[in-house]
């Protein structure tokens, strides 16, 4: 547990650190409140594959991410028709790397199910190979997608933290694995905590002052 | 899992094609302002910003570029309107969240769609 709290903890704390009772509303701060939230599950899920990694657990929690992430979009898309415009031709880049982003998780997970693993990788080291690949490129795209949209880091500073801390993460494998044996939480834990987190980012940026 | 990302895939397509089926304010692209290409609907109040420096906005009274409403220029000018959408959200959500970050009344915009539903722009 202790693990996901940091992550969590750290990704919230830096949106935090420029314009903390800064606020786009209660629909707009809760959505993005469960991007940053996905995003926190997504470096949980990299930091936590060591050697002795149970595959299950990474995997049923790879869906609650993923979960979230559909749920972040979705959000927009469906509760505001003005949105989907941002997806379209011509949609800013940072846009185009969040859609990326949730699509090549997708493809993330699904190409390490079984039997589409098994089509595609050879052998074992091969799938682990490009699974980290994969892993980075989904990291970088989502965190150039939180930073590009430039509105919770809104600071140059917290912009560097946001973007050294995915960096470290996708980097810092040498140092993950050394924290050995580390009992992934459950979906439903990470979806509760996840949406609780949701709810307070938004409530304390529109709290009535 | 495939299938829910099909699904996902399809549903995300759907509503691209045909618009969010649960909100209530649908905007239409239009060719608004005699625009060379269909834009969104724009709304602008002029009585809820007669506190700011009108040069904020109505750069031609001192830079002498253009004149008249925004629109002569910014939909038609073929040196400007490849900027169009991006200098009027700096302009227009850059000064909403530049007073929310100092903490002064007058919010950063809400939803897109509070924006882009159309009421007249002057």
């Amino acid at each position: 547990m202790t693990p996901l709290l940091a992550t969590l903890a750290t990704v919230f704390a830096i949106t935090f650190l420029g314009a903390p009772l800064m606020g786009a509303g209660w629909f707009w701060d809760a959505g993005n409140g469960m991007g940053f939230a996905a995003f926190a599950g997504l470096l949980y899920l990299a930091i936590t594959s060591n050697r002795r990694l149970d595959v299950r657990a990474h995997q049923v929690l790879a869906y609650a991410v993923l979960l979230l992430v559909v749920a972040h979009a979705f959000w927009f898309l469906l509760g505001d028709a003005t949105a989907v415009e941002f997806i379209k031709i011509g949609a800013p880049d940072y846009m185009w790397l969040g859609v990326i982003a949730l699509l090549l998780f997708g493809i993330l997970i699904v190409s390490a199910d079984v039997p589409e693993r098994l089509r595609l990788h050879k052998d074992y080291a091969g799938f682990r190979y490009w699974h980290r690949v994969l892993t980075v490129v989904v990291i970088l795209a989502a965190a150039y997608h939180i930073v590009g949209s430039n509105f919770y880091l809104g600071t140059w500073y917290q912009a560097t933290l946001f973007a050294l801390m995915s960096v470290a993460v996708c980097l810092g494998r040498d140092y993950w694995i050394r924290l050995g044996e580390i009992n992934i939480v459950s979906p439903v834990r990470f979806l509760v905590l996840s949406s609780g987190l949701a709810i307070a980012f938004a409530a304390i940026r529109n709290w009535p002052a | 899992m495939k299938y829910f990302l099909l699904a996902t895939l399809a549903a995300a397509v759907s509503v691209m094609l045909f618009g969010s089926p649960i909100a209530r304010e649908k905007p239409l692209r239009d060719h608004y302002y005699e625009s060379p290409e269909p834009i969104l609907p724009m709304s602008f109040a002029h009585e809820d910003h007669v506190s700011e420096n009108c040069i904020l906005c109505h750069h031609n009274y001192v830079d002498d570029t253009g004149g008249g409403p925004c629109m002569n220029c910014h939909t038609t000018n073929q040196d400007v309107w490849p900027l169009f959408e991006q200098q009027y959200h700096e302009l227009c959500r850059g000064c909403h969240e530049e007073k929310a970050a100092l903490g002064i009344d007058g919010g950063p915009p809400r939803q897109c769609i509070e924006c882009h539903r159309g009421d007249d722009l002057p």
